[in-house]
């Protein structure tokens, strides 16, 4: 699965703590009661079948799930391996599977998270194996014989348990977010849809295969042996592309180290403008890309510098260079070749106009503003001028409410994401 | 692209190519009479194959070693070795050769459609793919040691499915090896690379993308007879999602690439540096450490390195006139070095890369007579960074003679032996150790 709970421990009031015990042990309870019950009414055969599906879950567990791009979930073989247990052994046997795989999917979950996940895999297991079944299909077979029949018949309840049981994990997992972090039903089961909404459906594809090869085409547990090196070169792929964009990622602290080499006096500059900014467009409600283009905008913002003669940088530092009215425009032509920053150029290109004494800002987009107005009061209270004088919060905020950026909604999430940072510190 | 390499210098691309023919031709000569009864019997599976093997070669992946993987295409090719029944099909009982001659029709089409474009049509290429898969080919339908072939075991089940899917594995594995130890044969020659070098890339570089296709192929026919022709969309789904996986990350590749880039036109834009030095100072290190055998990811902390190597000229007060460091004091020189190697150090990862440039300046009489350890990729900069600074970026004769003249007076005592005379082959013609393929090759 996709999607299991982590919740948030310490520091939520005792009542929302009791809430959400509460809530995890009767999961953990529907959990064994739906598995027993299934184990009643429609039985379970232990033989070679669901011996090899309790070893895929093992192996599972071994090698995890690769995350991309914030938190998105790429390949995992637990999701497969479930859809799998629900078309060869049936309700049942996915839900003894669930329950064995729950606890151990996510390798640094606290206990309580792996009690919840337990009862939740076990749950949909049972669910999913008989939304199967409803759905026309036979667990463990007769197989249909031909192509259509077998698109009819497997392909068809495979899709609508893969469904199901994606359902029955977002809405259970929604719930405890909303009980253990306050964090609204519809904005948790958005999110879960878009990180792994897509994957899901691959692993009801991929099951579909391991189920044809297992059942129709007479292959057994062979068709493991198939089946497992793409889907280890893909999770191979995936961490390769991750790791990339982590290197990638720093590798942008190397353009802010050429400014501070430059300009020794803004060390730390551009790491704090760059939060300030995030913070602020967090605030403002901004879309995620945004936030981000904020962000590497704050971090970039002086690169022009680095073109700049060092002895003008170093002589002209009072307050960062602000003398230089050129900087912008060089650091918006070092960067105009990289497409991933497209989004930021206007931010570094009009951020000093954001603050400038005269203008309006009216025709200035909102990241411009951001950056600037932070950019600001980090120059007035955190870097100060070269002999030291360092002007206090609340008259920097004063000053800034004189510029084109100091709209009040912009201040006020200034003012927010100072008190975040400050909150942060302590 | 100035030079064309004489044809007799290509002893190895045209002994592939040689033994391409020669499949294609004992194919043609196997099949005989029976190739249009056979089209005609299998005209749905036979075109279905084709547009396949048609797709994934359009969709090829280029390697950072230069090699282009298409692992659709191959997967496909592979499964139609093994293809037996198929529901909804007659049994694809053929020989050998007519899987030779349908895989040849799927991989001339997109090499038309490349010379068409002018582009590399990669005739070596489809050469030592066809070699291989008439290898896995004649394994799985002809060798019979006793009496049964192994495609023949598989169509009555006689045998455990096990042994059959393993069996299938191994033939796969074995056309694949065959494949690619002809194209490092061949890539080796072109970029004279050694010949190991480039074998080790071409089955380490994306070593699990390649067992996925050798699992992925044999999975189509061992569906089929369920599944009929579907199969081959569906069991290539996972090899699909590893396509999609390699190439957002060969994406990211560039993209990384060009933000190093970008670091490195800061000292150009402010002047410290002649425009385009560091980039032509990263391809010329990058040949030569082809030449000398490194492997990719030694190639790529190399190119980084390279590109970044005058990034401590970023805080001088004064920039040196030209930005020729090679003509600057040694001590200069150093502590550029160092400046540069600690702004790097700023990111995590880039350690070694930060190494490099710290001890590009190092001269090699240090290594030879006090045993200091200097990494090659900083000998490989440290070189060709003086011949670039020498010829000034001009790819005229005279100057690049004169250059390597010049270098070769500080052999031994400032440079390496062995990096000059790679440097040497790299410079006497542009092709050497070039990732894309010289269009001037494959006519």
């Amino acid at each position: 699965m996709t999607t299991e709970a982590s919740p948030t421990e310490g520091g939520a009031p005792r009542r929302i703590a009791y809430a959400t015990n509460i809530y995890v042990g009767v999961v953990a309870a529907a959990g064994v009661c739906l598995t027993a019950a299934a184990i009643r009414l429609d039985g379970i055969v232990i033989d070679a079948t669901f011996g090899v599906l309790l070893l895929l879950a093992l192996l599972s567990w071994l090698l995890g799930s690769v995350e991309t791009d914030g938190g998105r979930t790429q390949v995992s073989l637990t999701g497969i391996v479930m859809l799998a247990a629900m078309a060869l052994v049936g309700p049942a046997g996915a839900g003894i599977v669930g329950t064995l795989l729950g606890p151990f999917d996510n390798g640094r979950a606290p206990l309580r998270a792996r009690i919840f996940n337990s009862g939740m895999f076990a749950t949909m297991g049972v669910v999913g194996g008989a939304a199967y079944i409803a759905a026309g299909g036979r667990p463990g077979g007769p197989w249909p014989p031909g192509t259509w029949e077998i698109a009819l018949q497997i392909g068809i309840p495979v899709l609508v348990a893969d469904i199901v049981q994606f359902a029955v994990n977002m809405v259970l997992v929604a719930i405890v977010v909303r009980l253990a972090a306050g964090v609204s039903m519809r904005t948790q089961v958005g999110q879960i849809v878009r990180s792994s909404g897509s994957a899901q459906i691959g692993y009801g594809v991929i099951a579909f295969i391991m189920v044809v090869l297992w059942g129709p085409a007479g292959l057994g547990s062979a068709s493991v042996f198939l089946i497992f090196p793409p889907l280890l070169a893909a999770q191979w792929a995936y961490r390769q592309y991750a790791e990339e964009r982590k290197g990638h990622d720093r590798a942008l602290h190397v353009l802010v180290a050429a400014v501070e080499a430059k300009a020794p006096h803004l060390a730390g500059h551009s790491t704090r403008v760059a939060e300030l900014s995030a913070s602020m467009a967090e605030h403002l409600g901004l879309r995620p890309q945004t936030v981000a283009d904020a962000r590497v905008a704050g971090m970039l913002h002086d690169l022009g510098l680095t073109s700049l003669p060092t002895g003008l940088v170093r002589s002209t530092g009072v307050i960062g260079g602000r003398a230089i009215s050129s900087y912008p425009a060089r650091g918006v032509a070092l960067l105009r070749g990289l497409s991933f920053l497209s989004g930021a150029l206007d931010a570094i290109a009009h951020h000093r106009d954001a603050v400038a004494p005269r203008g309006t800002g009216d025709e200035l987009g909102v990241e411009a503003l951001i950056v600037g107005l932070a950019d600001e009061y980090d120059l007035l209270s955190e870097v100060g001028t070269p002999d030291g004088v360092l002007i206090p919060k609340d008259e920097a905020l004063a000053l800034l409410r004189r510029t084109p950026a100091g709209r009040e909604d912009l201040i006020r999430a200034l003012e927010h994401a100072l008190s975040l940072r400050a909150e942060a510190a302590t | 692209m100035t030079s064309v390499l004489p044809a007799t210098h290509l002893l190895r691309a045209w002994t592939v190519l040689a033994v391409g023919a020669i499949a294609v031709v004992s194919s043609v000569y196997g099949v005989g009479s029976m190739l249009l009864p056979l089209l005609v019997t299998h005209r749905l599976t036979v075109a279905v194959f084709v547009v396949a093997i048609v797709a994934g070669e359009l969709l090829r992946l280029p390697m950072p070693s230069g090699r282009a993987a298409a692992p659709l295409a191959s997967a496909s090719a592979l499964a139609l070795v093994f293809l037996s029944r198929i529901d909804g099909e007659p049994t694809f009982d053929v020989p050998a050769g007519f899987v030779v001659l349908v895989v040849l029709a799927g991989l001339l089409v997109p090499a038309a459609v490349r010379g068409v474009e002018g582009k590399v049509v990669g005739l070596e290429a489809v050469a030592a793919r066809l070699v291989g898969v008439a290898v896995a080919a004649w394994l799985a339908r002809e060798f019979a040691p006793s009496t049964r072939s192994l495609w023949s075991l598989g169509v009555d089940g006689a045998v455990s499915p096990w042994l059959v899917a393993m069996g299938m594995v191994a033939v796969a594995g074995v056309g694949i090896a065959v494949e690619l130890v002809l194209s490092a044969a061949v890539r080796s020659e072109r970029q004279r690379t050694p010949w190991l070098a480039a074998l080790r890339d071409e089955f380490g570089e994306a070593a699990p993308l390649t067992f996925a296709v050798v699992a992925s192929g044999p999975m189509v026919a061992l569906m089929a007879p369920a599944l009929g022709l579907l199969s081959l969309p569906v069991a290539l789904f996972p090899l699909a999602i590893t396509y999609v996986a390699v190439d957002r990350y060969m994406q990211n590749r560039v993209t990384y690439r060009q933000t190093i880039a970008t670091l490195s036109h800061l000292t150009e834009h402010g002047g410290y540096t002649p425009a385009g030095h560091a980039e032509r100072v990263a391809d010329l290190s990058v040949r030569t450490g082809r030449v000398l055998g490194m492997s990719d990811r030694d190639l790529r902390d190399l190119e980084y390195a390279a590109l970044l190597h005058d990034l401590g000229q970023i805080s001088l007060i004064e920039p040196i006139p030209g930005g020729a460091t090679m003509l600057a004091a040694p001590s200069d020189q150093r502590d550029i070095a160092d400046e540069g190697a600690s702004i790097i150090r700023h990111a995590e990862g880039l350690e070694r890369v930060a190494d490099y440039v710290e001890a590009q300046t190092t001269p090699y009489r240090l290594v030879r007579e006090l045993g200091e350890e200097v990494p090659v990729a900083s000998r490989i900069i440290k070189v060709a960074n003086a011949f670039d600074d020498l010829t000034g970026g001009r790819d005229d004769p005279g100057e690049i003679l004169a250059a390597n003249e010049r270098i070769h007076l500080g052999l031994g005592y400032e440079y390496d032996p062995e990096v000059v005379e790679a440097l040497a082959v790299a410079t006497a013609d542009t092709t050497v150790g070039r990732v894309g393929e010289p269009e001037t090759a494959t006519r």
